[in-house]
């Protein structure tokens, strides 16, 4: 799988014109010839492929050709910042999300229900780059509770995540209600109402281990999409993650940092859906066996 | 990437409009924070430095830093003008082609050796060498044989061959486009090579070249301009090994006993007598100077063991440790202000040669300047102590120095404001905030807001290999409305269609005035170099006219047919909002008054000076400024076929023939006006399109000391200090 995603992103990219380094050069030749050589970009195409795979068996996703470091590097320096604003920003649309779409569920259209997914609504629709500066402006500038850019200290996380949260906790919020409301409508959860259970005990604690699971199911591709880089975000609160290294080697034709990112995200998302796929299972003992 | 930078543009605006909206007025932009500590300078820096070595590093983001922690001969005072530093004292003979500096010997690098004169040298020749690939090489542009070297055609010949002395410089005599001969400094080695430093034992070598791996030979000890090895009948030599990202490495001479082009024959001729190191011209060779070319000598045929490329070559000598002599082929004012610039600036061969690529990070940088380098967090912030070593503490009132790396300006300016950094770098404010910032103190600027000049202007380059027609070229610089442009940028721009800048006239004292040769009446701007005695006026641009744009189209269209572009791409850096602006204006007026369609992109900074640099781009959003009030160095010759920073690679024969004249000229007023004559061929053939001339906008808190704010936008950080008592001196 990743194999098959770094040969296509591979040969996808050597298909783009241009490349690090222009023919149309104001260097000598020889030393043009010499930094070509340094990057193996006079090798024939197939030859650079077998270089690149051969490295990737082996760990190693390539050094930037535009900077002075190796992919690991930029990875290993840059993917905490990712992590950090992504598990909070996940802590933050699961806790938000959750709350709002299991409370809309159990009082299924009343104007509770409707407030909240309109608050869902507004929290898809506006996008990051509008939240984001009204938040600086409020909360840092105005209120000064957290600084307004850089990341120094948890505190400097609370305002990025919180954005970033906002957006997922809608799309949360309303899987979690359909979820629920389907879970609500189950035989055991009439059993339950039968039997006398209270109705605060039959929403949290029998209905809503089975109602969450589209919310474990988004989870994955939202962890993975949130961590490995919410560029916008990151560019404005200046926190320095990966999501700029993704665009910025799109631009400049930096194959090794652009293939080595893919890998990587690649990775960590299929990792990411198993870790899911134990976890829908652990929640719905149907699945098990 | 095109779509995303939208993100840039929304983002300060829409901070601009927020900050602009219900924020009380008040004196200051943020409530002031009491100072914490004196001696600590938190910096909000325009963005992260490219590179904090002095051959590689180009941005105005690195430039302050550089200077720093690496010393120069000259460095930078508080007005912006060089003052001694490693050097105190120096000789300039009468025709200017010679400077012989004396340098202090208390110098010393942050690993407690001795800074000597080698180590000047060795930055020269670091930065001119092929190998390096320096972009600051265009700073040397002046010294006695820095293009042959940076070609690899200069050589020294060995052994006294066909009538010429040991030691004579020659050249190879290559066609040009022709292949290039083999190289004659290529050795390699039966066994393996230990590279170390010079006079160390082979078990202290940092690197080990394999058995008849090739290297280069790019010094030898002993010779001029060289350091000298531990014993003088037997030399050492100073390799390269092209592996990984390469090293370097001093080896015995003898260890090095396969020269694979030892038998190959080459064609040289000695080199003219004006670039001839340590040669003083007669006066029958300055007469020939101007006399038409004497036909080529006869070349003689060498064998490639009698020939080397080494420092010498170049116009550097190094007499005793603490005497550096820079020579320059013709006269050369310039020298001493130019010794301040990087490409002078002195770095440690022993930590270079390890890591030639990565050296200058915390661990393994080694400094010479009033500060050194203790962290560097990608894309957070640098932080600088005062370096222990340094030979002038008293110029030190700094400790520390946190330089944070934001390159979003609204960033950067509401950190400010937050308190999170004490002062932004010059010209680091949004654009959009500026409206704000100018009225926010009850209808006035806040206090800690200032607007002063720069030496520097903005404009767009064009790839003259693509747009090669020069009527297209003059068309797109004839169909902007510049004082519309400066209008909606709030900050005192002065929108201008000629190149170099300078003060507006109309701001000119008159004696200054009387030194320009103008009335105040006259539209435009003046550079003074020497008050009252020294002006240039820089010649006029393509000003806004519709119909002229429109005439010179119609000849591109005609004479391109089909290969007239259908859309037109300009490509700008991330990282300030004007960028953005302008590029829309320019779009907008381009389409409007020519039927142009024109796409905007940007890019990142660094890889977009690389790709600028490269001809990967069709139009380009450039700025320069200047490190000196000097026309011809600063501005002009930029422009010279083939330079370094010639980003449009314009080449025209005419300009490039003014400016070797003016090259060839003592007297101040006559080398002006040939420079003159050179611009105003520039400017007429449009390789680039002058926008508005940059002025400076701060914001730094009123607790902030010896934070100089000079036209070259360059001050000594090292000297800032903060004030707890501020508010009993306003």
């Amino acid at each position: 799988m990743l194999a098959a995603v770094a040969t296509i992103a591979f040969f996808l990219l050597h298909a783009a014109p241009g490349g690090p380094f222009s023919s149309e050069r104001r260097l000598q030749p020889a030393v043009q010839r010499n930094i070509e050589e340094r990057y193996h970009l006079r090798d024939p195409l197939w030859k650079q492929y077998t270089t690149y795979m051969g490295g990737l068996a082996r760990g190693d996703l390539g050094h930037s050709m535009k900077r002075q470091r190796s992919v690991g590097e930029i990875i290993a320096q840059h993917f905490p910042y990712s992590v950090k604003l992504g598990c909070l920003s996940i802590v933050f649309a699961v806790l938000f999300g959750t709350a709002m779409g299991v409370v809309a569920a159990a009082r299924r259209n009343t104007a509770t229900d409707h407030g909240l997914m309109s608050l869902a609504l507004v929290g898809i629709s506006i996008p990051s780059i509008v939240l984001a500066p009204i938040f600086i402006r409020f909360f840092a500038l105005q209120l000064g509770w957290v600084p307004p850019a850089r990341a120094d200290g948890f505190v400097s996380y609370l305002a990025p995540a919180a954005v970033l949260g906002l957006i997922y906790a809608g799309t949360i919020a309303r899987l979690a209600r359909a979820g629920m409301i389907e879970t609500l409508g189950q035989d055991f959860v009439r059993t339950a109402r039968a039997k006398g259970v209270t109705e605060r005990t039959v929403v949290w604690k029998h209905a809503l281990r089975l109602g969450i699971t589209p919310v474990v199911s988004y989870l994955g591709p939202a962890i993975a999409g949130l961590v490995s880089g919410s560029f916008v975000v990151e560019k404005i609160f200046q926190i320095p993650g990966l999501g700029f290294y993704f665009v910025d080697s799109v631009a400049s034709r930096d194959y090794p940092v652009l293939t080595g990112l893919l890998v990587f995200y690649v990775g960590f998302l299929v990792a990411l859906n198993l870790i899911v796929d134990i976890a829908y299972g652990w929640l719905d003992p149907r699945v098990r066996t | 990437m095109p779509r995303r930078h939208g993100t840039t543009l929304s983002i300060a605006v829409i901070a601009g409009a927020l900050v602009a909206c219900g924020l009380p007025d008040s004196e200051y932009f943020g409530p002031v924070p009491a100072v914490r500590d004196p001696h600590h300078l938190r910096w909000c820096n325009s963005g992260e430095p490219d590179n904090l070595d002095p051959a590689e590093g180009q941005s105005t983001t690195a430039t302050p830093l550089m200077h720093a922690l690496f010393d120069g001969l000259t460095r930078y005072g508080d007005d912006g003008l060089a003052e001694p530093s490693l050097a105190t004292s120096w000789d300039i003979t009468p025709d200017q082609r010679r400077v012989t500096f004396h340098l202090r010997h208390d110098a010393r690098w942050s690993n407690g050796r001795t800074l000597t004169a080698y180590d000047v040298a060795y930055q020269v020749v670091r930065v001119l060498h092929p190998i390096t690939a320096s972009p600051n090489a265009d700073s040397l542009d002046w010294v006695k044989n820095n293009l042959s070297y940076l070609s690899g055609t200069v050589r020294v010949l060995l052994r006294d061959r066909g009538g010429l002395p040991a030691g004579t410089i020659v050249e190879l005599s290559v066609a040009p486009d022709a292949v290039p001969p083999p190289d004659t400094n290529l050795r390699t080695a039966s066994r393996a090579l230990a590279l170390r430093e010079l006079g160390a034992a082979p078990a202290a070598a940092y690197a080990t070249v394999p058995a008849a791996t090739p290297v280069t030979i790019v010094e030898l000890s002993g010779r001029p301009a060289s350091p000298p090895g531990p014993a003088a009948d037997r030399p050492w030599a100073f390799v390269y090994w092209d592996r990984g990202a390469g090293v370097y490495g001093w080896v015995p001479l003898a260890d090095l006993d396969g020269e694979p082009n030892a038998a190959h024959r080459y064609q040289v001729v000695p080199v003219a007598a004006k670039n001839l190191p340590g040669h003083d011209l007669t006066a029958d060779e300055v007469a020939a100077l101007t006399a038409p070319a004497p036909p080529a000598p006869t070349p003689i045929t060498v064998d490639g063991r009698d020939l080397l490329m080494l420092p010498e070559t170049l116009g550097i000598r190094v007499p005793d440790p603490f005497t550096f002599v820079i020579e320059a082929a013709d006269p050369t004012p310039a020298i001493v202000s130019t010794s301040a610039s990087r490409a002078m600036r002195p770095v440690p061969r022993e930590a270079v040669a390890r890591a030639p690529r990565r050296w200058a990070e915390p661990g393994t940088i080694v400094t010479s300047g009033p500060l050194h380098l203790v962290a560097a967090i990608p894309r957070d912030r640098l932080e600088l102590v005062r370096s222990p070593t340094y030979w002038d503490q008293a110029d030190v009132k700094l400790d520390r120095l946190t330089a944070y790396s934001m390159d979003d300006q609204a960033a950067n300016a509401n950190t400010y404001f937050a308190g999170g950094c004490d002062a932004v770098a010059a010209n680091n404010v949004p654009q959009s905030y500026l409206a704000a910032l100018s009225t926010g103190n009850h209808g006035k600027p806040y206090r800690d807001f200032t607007v002063s000049p720069q030496l520097g202007v903005y404009f767009a380059v064009i790839n003259t290999k693509r747009f090669d027609n020069v009527h297209l070229r003059r068309a797109l610089a004839l169909a902007l409305d510049r004082p519309r442009i400066a209008s909606f940028l709030h900050g005192g721009e002065i929108g201008v269609a000629s190149y170099t800048p300078g003060a507006p006239i109309a701001s000119l004292d008159d004696a200054d005035l009387a030194a320009c040769g103008v009335t105040r009446a006259t539209p435009g701007v003046a550079l003074v170099i020497e008050r009252g005695a020294l002006c240039y006026v820089p010649p006029p641009g393509l000003e806004y006219d519709v119909a002229a744009a429109r005439a010179e189209l119609a000849l591109a269209r005609r004479e391109l047919g089909d290969r007239f572009p259908r859309e037109i791409v300009y490509k700008f850096n991330l990282g300030f909002e004007a960028h953005k602006l302008i590029a829309e204006y320019m779009q907008a007026q381009w389409k409007q008054v020519l039927g142009v369609e024109v796409r905007i992109e940007s890019q990142e900074w660094q890889v977009f000076l690389a790709d600028t640099r490269n001809l990967e781009y069709q139009i380009a959003r450039m700025g320069w400024i200047g490190s000196a009030p000097d026309p011809e160095v600063e501005f002009v010759r930029m422009w010279r076929c083939g330079a370094a920073n010639n980003r449009p690679q314009w080449c025209n024969r005419a300009f490039d023939q003014l400016l070797d004249e003016a090259a060839a000229t003592i007297d101040p007023k006559a080398r002006l006006a040939k420079v003159r004559a050179a611009e105003a061929i520039m400017v007429s053939e449009a390789p680039i399109i002058p926008i508005y001339a940059y002025t400076q906008k701060h914001l730094i808190r009123p607790y902030v000391r010896g934070l100089a704010q000079n036209y070259i936008g360059q001050p000594p950080l090292w000297r800032v200090w903060l004030d707890p008592d501020w508010r009993s001196q306003p």
